[in-house]
């Protein structure tokens, strides 16, 4: 007689996939899977899906132009996958028609977030033939000049995510123009830098040809730009890319007296330059025609971040999802955690943004490069932006706040996640912005009502990431998705945010204007993003429905506490319903809360 | 009793206090009895900061003699001239993991309440513990003592009364020191069989009933180990017992909390097992778990790993697993779960014990029970689930809490079980936050409280002693001040919904945390989330306040 099976006994694994009602086995398999408009069935097929949980799973797979859906016929294993395309990385055959062993031949697929799916079929007549030539031309487009399925979609929403972004107004919400900075439109057509958006905010004494000197000067034209600033005290935080020193060690006037522009903007007297880089990266740089600011820019200092390139964090990504997928590394866990480094770089990138933002609020401007200025610069900077600027915690801040820094200031999407590309081992793949959206997460976890978004808005936004569902995260730079037509043919992710707030609300989100986050960068105080990097293992899945049910049920109490307050606010003193909020409109009320629209009408600020 | 005798310097001035969280401060240091108080001078709201000498685990003296006092010595005349003229440092290190230091001015002075402070805080005399002098003006002593009583539980589980009755076998703890008075044991046994099987027993606990699943009428027991010795000693009373157990059900287990290769060397010492022949209907699951000295030796690499201040931490977590305190959480919560896997989805009985039963036995049988019991998960529940498992049922508190992590001295019969099982439970809090009715903060608050506290609740190492004591007459009971409405609102969790299901731990590695609440307790980031959540409790009552009306 053998021992209760259990989890806490063995791996065997069957008591947390829960098994489905019969009837529904009765029906066609796949005939319920509910297909977007313009979403078209491409090929359907009997297979086995191999799953690292529960073993080999029987059931019906579907081949769409966007996805890819399996479904268990077995009714003891209720297994439903569901996957974009766009979130497969690399199609593989396994084994050959006369591979010996149970499901020894197949396919082998693996996917962009952390998983990698193996599917078996009959060794028969070429049986996965068809199926791996489609999946692998539509998985991915690009390579058999297909379009990507963004531009398929017929998907219609209430909100237009697309409207979300507008740079000028953003910068006018800061404050800009002023007597120190001023918007330009120099790269309307861009010409100046290709990879740049078209609105720019450079120091106001600037002429627009001393910009075109400057962008010599700097490599890839990225020239130092204001990404934001400070209300109060008016330092800014500028962002470019690394100045093209060489081995030589070239000087340009220019660019130092520009540079020396952005210190005299708010009067202080030295300006801090921060390079991502590590001291020797910068330094190997030279040899390449890159470099740092030497000691010929007078008034400025200089100070390393010791964060990795591109290629360091996707290795050490790689690691990770060694140890996570499909199995999770049991005995020696925390040891191999920590041989990936994947939290001692997120550690680094967040207490070098940490370094940003305090420089900023004590009044200082700083200029913040890595080599090309959209990698680590992209991270520093929109951290920085998060700890000292409450309006982009909250749900539409943090889409401006991706819209702007990382989208418009031409984060490679395109080349970091390769969509579309069946080329998956091209060395320009890194996850960045995911690493960016971690040290996010670990401000969210650190500061619970700091932000008004919740776990499930940055999930969905890393699934997108991928899916090329929206045009969204689509190609390298403005100036391309200008070429695409991006905004006239596709749909915004934020479309689908927006039109469903509330469950990506955060109902204990509390705003509090002027507060700056400074989140703790020690090991001790970093988790891993678990409910992400471990998503796909049931065991390690805690019941999230449950939680998700429960916060929507407090946001709706929530909205009903400001509701009554209002109401009693208003009968008492029809003052008092501004409850002291608007005070700053760096910080909107709830999303839901009426206050909301009267809160917007302060960002019209005219010129 | 006469702590005056301890106590040369009562009061000194100038005295600077650096405490986590506070920038230091400067004013007057008191010493009495019982409590370090300090007073701020500089603040007119009079700051104080008042310690139970109780929590203080460890003190370090490292004088700053400075040069000034090597002349003293010479011709230079007058005790006070030197003592202006040296300045003294004492560390104290407390069981709630606090680290503060003390700049006293006068070498002499600074000896001298290091001094008192050393013996104050660990005098052996119950009766001189602070519990005992403790007199709020809110509450006055002969108020109902503790929430339930072993009649008061049998009285209310009528569906168990048909084959399990309440046995007073052990009114007088003639029986075993270690049990209350009354137990609950299968009604086929009769009080001379009970006798008999505690001597088969150690420490005379024989099997009683901590649990009735009603779902399906299973039960858990516990005890101390079989005293079977290298000989194979049986005894019919026993088997007889287990077999009323089982009694129409086909088979019941036993978890044995040690090695089967423990098990059987505990054999040589008197000890042993249940052996398949005599017992043949009962199945031996050996799941084996650290106790004693382990237990403390990981508890006290644990805290030296948090606590190092070092900025270099790039090998924290190779310390964090070296500790290996997390594996520890991770065989309780999964030797737990496979008790209850067995209560409830096996649907069979269970035996639980180790060698003596008043650790791991009992912090498996309280896990299992917060896990399959509903009734136990709720503010009250819970703290009588503590009272029942582990005051009532014997866990020496005293001497497994007489010391905690930083203590020099040696090792006796400290050993954090108690710790464990809060920090076990905090991870299912984290697992399941809609589930358990009570708040971090009560495991926080427990935490502490079972090192060094105002109340009686945690004193002693049985109930016997308690009676000896009189500690149920002379002190105030820690749970009953916890329901108290101020208190109470403290300790709820606000996103509490009951739920009917057992709630099954996940143990995997990854799904187990740091309890940074506890561990990295007094350090800014750990301190400000525990602020978040009192404000999170808040928002909710205030909302569901407003909706009710």
């Amino acid at each position: 007689m053998a021992s209760p099976v259990s989890v806490y006994n063995s791996n065997v694994l069957d008591a947390h996939i829960s098994s489905t009602s019969r009837e529904s086995l009765k029906m066609e398999l796949l005939a319920d899977v509910g297909l977007l408009p313009g979403e078209e069935r491409i090929i359907d097929k009997d297979i086995i899906y191999i799953c690292p949980f529960s073993g080999a799973v029987k059931g019906k797979v579907l081949i769409t132009n966007y996805r890819l859906h399996f479904k268990s016929s077995d009714a003891d294993v209720a297994v439903t996958l569901d996957v974009p395309l766009g979130t497969i990385s690399r199609v593989e055959k396994m084994g050959g028609a006369s591979s010996r062993g149970e499901n020894s031949y197949g396919l082998d697929i693996t996917c962009k977030d952390m998983r990698n799916l193996r599917f078996a079929l009959k060794q028969e007549g070429h049986s996965r033939r068809d199926i791996f030539e489609l999946l692998f031309k539509y998985a991915f487009p690009v390579s058999h000049g297909l379009p990507l399925f963004a531009y398929v979609t017929q998907e219609k929403y209430e909100e237009n995510g697309w409207s979300v972004y507008r740079p000028v107004e953003e910068l006018r919400r800061q404050g800009l123009p002023n007597n120190k900075w001023r918007i330009t439109f120099i790269n309307e057509n861009y010409e100046l830098c290709d990879t740049y958006p078209a609105v720019l905010a450079v120091p106001f004494k600037c002429k627009e040809e001393d910009l075109r000197r400057v962008a010599s000067f700097r490599s890839r034209g990225r020239i130092p730009v204001l990404s934001w600033i400070h209300r109060e005290n008016r330092a800014a935080i500028v962002r470019c890319s690394q100045p093209l020193v060489g081995m030589s060690g070239k000087r340009n006037k220019d660019d130092e007296r520009y540079l020396d522009l952005i210190r005299d903007a708010n009067d202080t007297a030295k300006l801090t330059i921060y390079d991502a880089r590590p001291n020797v990266n910068a330094v190997a740089n030279k040899a390449t025609g890159g470099g740092y600011e030497g000691d010929e820019y007078h008034n400025a200092e200089l100070v390393f971040l010791d964060i990795h390139n591109i290629h360091v964090m996707r290795e050490s990504l790689k690691k990770l999802k060694d140890i996570v997928y499909p199995n999770v590394e049991e005995s020696h866990w925390l040891s191999s955690l920590e041989s990936t480094h994947w939290l001692e770089h997120i550690k680094l990138v967040l207490s070098g943004a940490i370094q940003v933002a305090d420089k900023v609020s004590s009044g200082n401007s700083v200029v913040v490069h890595c080599s090309d200025g959209w990698d680590r610069t992209a991270q520093l900077t929109s951290l920085a932006m998060l700890m000292l600027d409450s309006h982009y915690r909250t749900l539409k801040g943090l889409q401006v706040l991706i819209e702007k820094e990382w989208i418009s200031f031409g984060h490679k999407f395109a080349s970091r996640l390769g969509h579309g590309d069946k080329n998956h081992a091209d060395q320009d793949r890194s996850p960045i912005f995911v690493q960016f959206m971690d040290c996010v997460w670990q401000m969210s976890k650190q500061f619970p009502t700091a932000f008004e978004f919740n776990e499930r808005l940055l999930l969905t936004v890393l699934d997108h990431l991928y899916s090329c569902r929206f045009g969204t995260f689509l190609y390298n730079c403005e100036s391309a998705r200008e070429q695409n037509a991006l905004r006239r043919k596709t749909v915004s992710l934020w479309s689908l945010v927006n039109s469903k707030t509330e469950v990506y609300l955060n109902p204990f989100y509390t705003p509090e204007s002027g507060r700056v986050l400074y989140p703790v960068a020690s090991m001790r105080h970093l988790e891993l993003w678990v409910t992400y990097y471990i998503r796909w293992n049931p065991r390690i899945r805690q019941q999230q429905s449950p939680v998700e049910q429960r916060y929507l049920e407090l946001l709706a109490l929530r909205d009903e506490y400001i509701k009554k307050l209002e109401e009693l606010q208003l009968s008492d003193a029809p003052r008092l319903a501004d409850d002291g909020r608007g005070a700053d409109p760096s910080s909107p009320p709830p999303a839901s809360s009426p206050a909301r629209q009267q809160h917007y009408a302060h960002l019209h600020t005219p010129f | 009793m006469e702590f005056s005798e301890h106590i040369k310097t009562a009061n000194v001035e100038d005295v600077v206090l650096h405490q986590p969280l506070h920038p230091p401060s400067k004013g007057t240091l008191c010493i009495t009895g019982h409590h370090l108080l300090f007073s701020d001078r500089e603040e007119d709201s009079g700051r104080q900061v008042l310690l139970l000498l109780r929590n203080v685990d460890a003190v370090e003296k490292s004088s700053v003699e400075n040069l000034m006092n090597y002349f003293g010595l010479f011709p230079k005349p007058g005790r006070s001239d030197r003592a202006t003229e040296s300045s003294g440092t004492i560390i104290i290190k407390c069981k709630d993991l606090r680290v503060i230091q003390l700049d006293i001015p006068g070498m002499e002075q600074c000896l001298n309440i290091a001094q008192s402070i050393e013996t104050l805080s660990h005098l052996d005399s119950v009766a001189e513990m602070y519990p005992f002098f403790y007199r709020p003006s809110h509450a006055s002593l002969g108020e109902q003592w503790g929430l339930s009583t072993p009649e008061r539980h049998y009285t209310e589980m009528e569906a168990l009364h048909e084959r399990w009755r309440l046995s007073t076998v052990n009114q007088n703890y003639s029986v075993c020191p270690s049990y209350p008075p009354a137990v609950i044991v299968p009604k086929a046994i009769g009080d001379d069989a009970l006798k008999k099987v505690a001597k088969f027993r150690q420490g005379g606990r024989f099997p009683v009933l901590c649990y009735y699943h009603k779902k399906n009428g299973m039960v858990i027991l516990r005890s101390g180990q079989p005293l079977t010795g290298a000989n194979r000693k049986r005894c019919i009373e026993d088997e007889l017992l287990l077999q009323a157990v089982i009694a129409d059900s086909d088979k019941g287990y036993i978890i044995d909390t040690r090695s089967a290769q423990q098990a059987q060397q505990a054999r040589m010492m008197g000890g042993g097992f249940e052996s398949k022949p005599c017992y043949s209907s009962w199945k031996r699951l050996h799941r084996p778990m650290e106790r004693g000295k382990t237990l403390q030796e990981s508890l006290i690499k644990l805290v030296e790993a948090c606590g190092d201040k070092s900025p270099n931490m790039d090998r924290w977590l190779s310390k964090l697993e070296n500790s290996k305190w997390l594996s520890h959480v991770q065989t309780a919560l999964s030797t737990a779960g496979l008790l209850a896997e067995c209560v409830e989805r096996d649907g069979h009985s269970v035996l639980v014990h180790g060698s003596e039963g008043t650790d791991a036995t009992l912090l498996l049988s309280t896990l299992a029970q917060l896990i399959m019991d509903p009734s136990c998960r709720t503010l009250e529940g819970f703290l009588t689930l503590l009272e029942r498992e582990f005051v009532q049922a014997g866990h020496p508190f005293q001497q497994r809490c007489s010391h905690s992590a930083f203590s020099h001295a040696r090792l006796q019969q400290e050993c954090p079980v108690f710790l464990l099982l809060l920090d076990c439970v905090w991870q299912l809090w984290c697992q399941f936050p809609l589930a358990l009715g009570f708040s971090e903060a009560l495991l926080l608050r427990l935490a502490t409280e079972a090192y060094s506290s105002d109340y009686g609740t945690f004193l002693c190492n049985s109930d016997m002693e308690r009676g000896v004591h009189q500690v149920k007459d002379k002190t105030h009971c820690l749970f009953q001040a916890l329901l108290k409405p101020k208190e109470r609102d403290q300790y709820t969790n606000p996103l509490y919904e009951p739920n009917e299901l057992a709630i099954w731990p996940s143990v995997h590695p990854q799904s187990l945390q740091l309890w940074s609440g506890f561990f990295l307790r007094w350090t800014q980031q750990a301190h400000h989330l525990e602020l978040v959540q009192e404000e999170i409790r808040n928002m909710v009552i205030e909302w569901g306040k407003l909706a009710l009306s």
